[in-house]
């Protein structure tokens, strides 16, 4: 039987009255999950797997799939709302999530993230359902010298993110290095800048360094106008459909296939994940764009291409864990202890002996997709009721969420406490005018690049042996030619200035 | 303005001294026994750059301030009593979460943090009432949402819990 028709039976399949039920409530909990910080994608598939023992195993699959999909996608509502990224692949949906909710396109700004996050994955499932095993032959290429490749082009994006201030840009990333190394190093474990900490050992946690720099600096920084300004809150405009016309919508469609292909072939490599997806895809969609200018500014095509890229990893993500049982994060590592206990056997002879079962998730994956557009869809009126509050009440109350979204994250009230630290580092930053979007790419590439730098060397004994491997040359020589060009038309730039 | 006017100076000097500070505390790190590339690399190679940019931005900075030393800088509105009340008020709620409890603590600052950021114009007896429902109705929905659907205790602290 084809693919394709093996697809179809198991669509049929997964849309009975009792899956479908169970789907919608896996869902909604994981938006839940997803939109509040420190409650992950992965917390909610460990608080639903038990309750999936006692069903029959595709119903508990079923239901897996959902809770998975609605907690990756709920990260936008409050990293549009609140500037609070919900997980960590919504960092990028931020930059103009925010600003567009600011200016009252609340609900727009939803509507796009929504229908992008829903086409983002579309295009990832459809991938995966089709090209799954020649895919994840390719993943095996990738040793840590093709992610160390990856990780050093990812890093050199600053320069271009930060063009026209490009000093201050890379030093604003430097920051981020620098935090990024706080902790035990890795390979070896040497302890660095810990200060004999013991709680700097574990270094600084994603989630609460990102919510400190957005969230908290938020509130400092409103504190400074709250008096002069009088009571704020902010309009929303009230919106047909998704809020973009037709038109648009075509408009943004070969961004969003760019950020698609970006996040499904990220997806595909263990271990590098979606925020850095969302990233990369940010800052390709910002080059690429005739006005960069606008991004950061309320700039649909960045949430396009964020939400696109995030989404579709979660397709890419599954690639090598069902083929080659190889989960790329945590929340993929949970999915797979659940599937095999539901007796599905992944790796290599999968799509022989557990086609079925395999398609069957598939179908799931699509159906709580298009689940997680209605839900999110008809709740958008609700959600954008959260900014009738006024400002001076709501940021109090974002701030209690934050530091317990951070102390939940590991049961850690440092990570707490952290949150303020970064929130300082956010305000002075933008007191200074320095960006934050390049402190958040290398924070978050950061310890992944030493890593993969060292682990390389370790099974290549020399720096030199790395350019053997082709694909490692690519990502190498295109990303030293951004370099190279970004600080030509930095210098071509300022000496243009003075005769203007 | 203060930050306007040497707010790249400023810059510079706090990261040129970070990226020395960098380059010593890399060379007292131990040197790995196996690899070329220890524990220490990373952290000289980031602070040598950091130090390079910081000279380069400096040497830029006061450039710029001896061509136009006079640069006309609008006035700095911002209310730094609110800013630095609400960092004070954030920084104890972090430190005393675990020592106090989170309710007790939550109840405390969410009212003062609420009446720090309200404007003048809003902290009017019945506005203050209405901030203290707010506050503990949101407290305890946010303690028992975590305690009951989340099953994630948060610090209990002096109260008996």
């Amino acid at each position: 039987m084809g693919a394709l028709a093996q697809l179809g039976a198991a669509l049929i399949a997964v849309c009975s009255p009792k899956s479908l039920l169970f789907m919608v409530a896996g869902v909604a909990i994981g938006i839940v999950f997803g939109s509040i910080p420190g409650l992950s994608a992965s917390m909610a598939v460990a608080l639903m797997l038990p309750l999936t023992f006692s069903m029959e195993a595709s119903l508990g699959m079923n239901t897996l799939v959902a809770v998975y999909i609605g907690g990756i996608s709920g990260g936008l509502i409050s990293a549009i709302l609140l500037n609070m990224p919900g997980t960590a692949s919504s960092i990028a949906t931020t930059f103009d999530g925010y600003p567009m909710a600011q200016k009252g396109e609340a609900m727009r700004a939803l509507g796009i993230g929504i229908v992008f996050s829903f086409l983002g994955s579309l295009f990832s499932f459809f991938i995966l359902s089709f090209f799954a095993p020649m895919l994840a032959d390719v993943a095996l290429k990738f040793t840590p010298v093709e992610n160390f490749g990856i990780c050093f082009f990812a890093l050199t994006m600053v320069a271009i993110l930060s063009s026209g201030k490009m000093i201050k840009g890379l030093l604003a990333g430097m920051l981020g290095l620098v935090f990024a190394m706080v902790g035990m190093a890795p390979i070896d474990g040497t302890p660095r800048f810990t200060f004999g900490s013991t709680e700097l050992m574990a270094g600084f946690n994603q989630l609460s360094t990102l919510i400190g720099i957005f969230a908290v600096a938020d509130i400092l920084k409103s504190a400074e106008s709250m008096n002069a300004k009088g009571i704020q809150t902010i309009p929303v405009t009230k919106v047909k459909g998704f809020g973009f016309s037709m038109k648009e919508f075509v408009g943004w469609l070969p961004g969003a296939l760019r950020a698609a292909i970006i996040g499904t072939g990220i997806g595909i490599l263990p271990g590098i994940g979606g925020s850095t997806s969302g990233m990369l895809a940010y800052v390709t969609a910002k080059n690429m764009s005739k006005h960069p200018e606008t991004f950061g500014h309320g700039e649909p095509e960045g949430i396009v291409a964020t939400e696109c890229a995030n989404n579709a990893t979660i397709g890419g993500a599954m690639i090598p864990l069902l083929v080659l049982g190889i989960p790329g994060d945590g929340v993929t590592a949970m999915m797979l202890g659940g599937f095999l206990i539901h007796g599905l056997s992944a790796g290599p002879l999968l799509f022989v002996k557990n086609a079925d079962v395999v398609y069957g998730i598939f179908a799931a994956c699509m159906v709580c997709d298009l689940i997680m557009l209605l839900v999110e869809w008809t709740c958008i009126k609700g959600f954008v009721q959260v900014l009738k509050v006024p400002k001076h009440i709501l940021l109090p109350l974002i701030l209690v969420l934050c530091a317990v979204g951070a102390y939940a994250t590991n049961n850690r009230v440092f990570d707490a406490q952290a949150i303020v630290l970064f929130g300082v580092i956010g305000y002075l930053y933008h007191k200074f005018g320095l960006a934050t979007t390049p402190f958040v790419l290398c924070f978050l590439v950061g310890n992944m690049t030493e890593t993969y730098l060292r682990r390389g060397i370790m099974s290549y004994k020399s720096f030199g042996a790395f350019f053997t491997r082709p694909i490692f040359d690519v990502f190498w020589f295109i990303a030293c030619g951004v370099l190279i060009w970004s600080v030509y038309k930095e210098i071509k730039g300022t000496k243009k200035e003075p005769q203007d | 303005m203060f930050i306007k006017k040497y707010g790249d100076i400023i810059v510079g000097i706090v990261y040129a001294v970070l990226g020395l500070a960098l380059i010593i505390a890399a060379r007292m790190l131990p040197k790995s026994q196996v690899m070329d590339i220890g524990p220490d690399f990373m952290p000289t190679v980031v602070g040598t750059l950091i130090l390079v940019l910081s000279i380069i931005l400096l040497l830029q900075a006061v450039q710029e301030l001896r061509k136009n030393p006079d640069k006309e800088v609008g006035k700095d509105e911002s209310d730094y009593k609110r800013v630095l009340l609400s960092l004070i008020l954030a920084l104890l709620y972090v430190f005393l979460l675990k020592p106090i409890g989170f309710i007790i603590c939550t109840l405390v600052y969410l009212f003062c943090q609420i009446y720090v950021l309200a404007p003048d114009s809003h902290r009017t007896k019945k506005d203050m009432i209405m901030y203290l429902i707010i506050d503990v109705v949101f407290t305890l929905i946010v303690y028992y949402l975590f305690r009951i659907g989340f099953k994630i205790v948060l610090p209990a602290g002096i109260l008996p819990l």
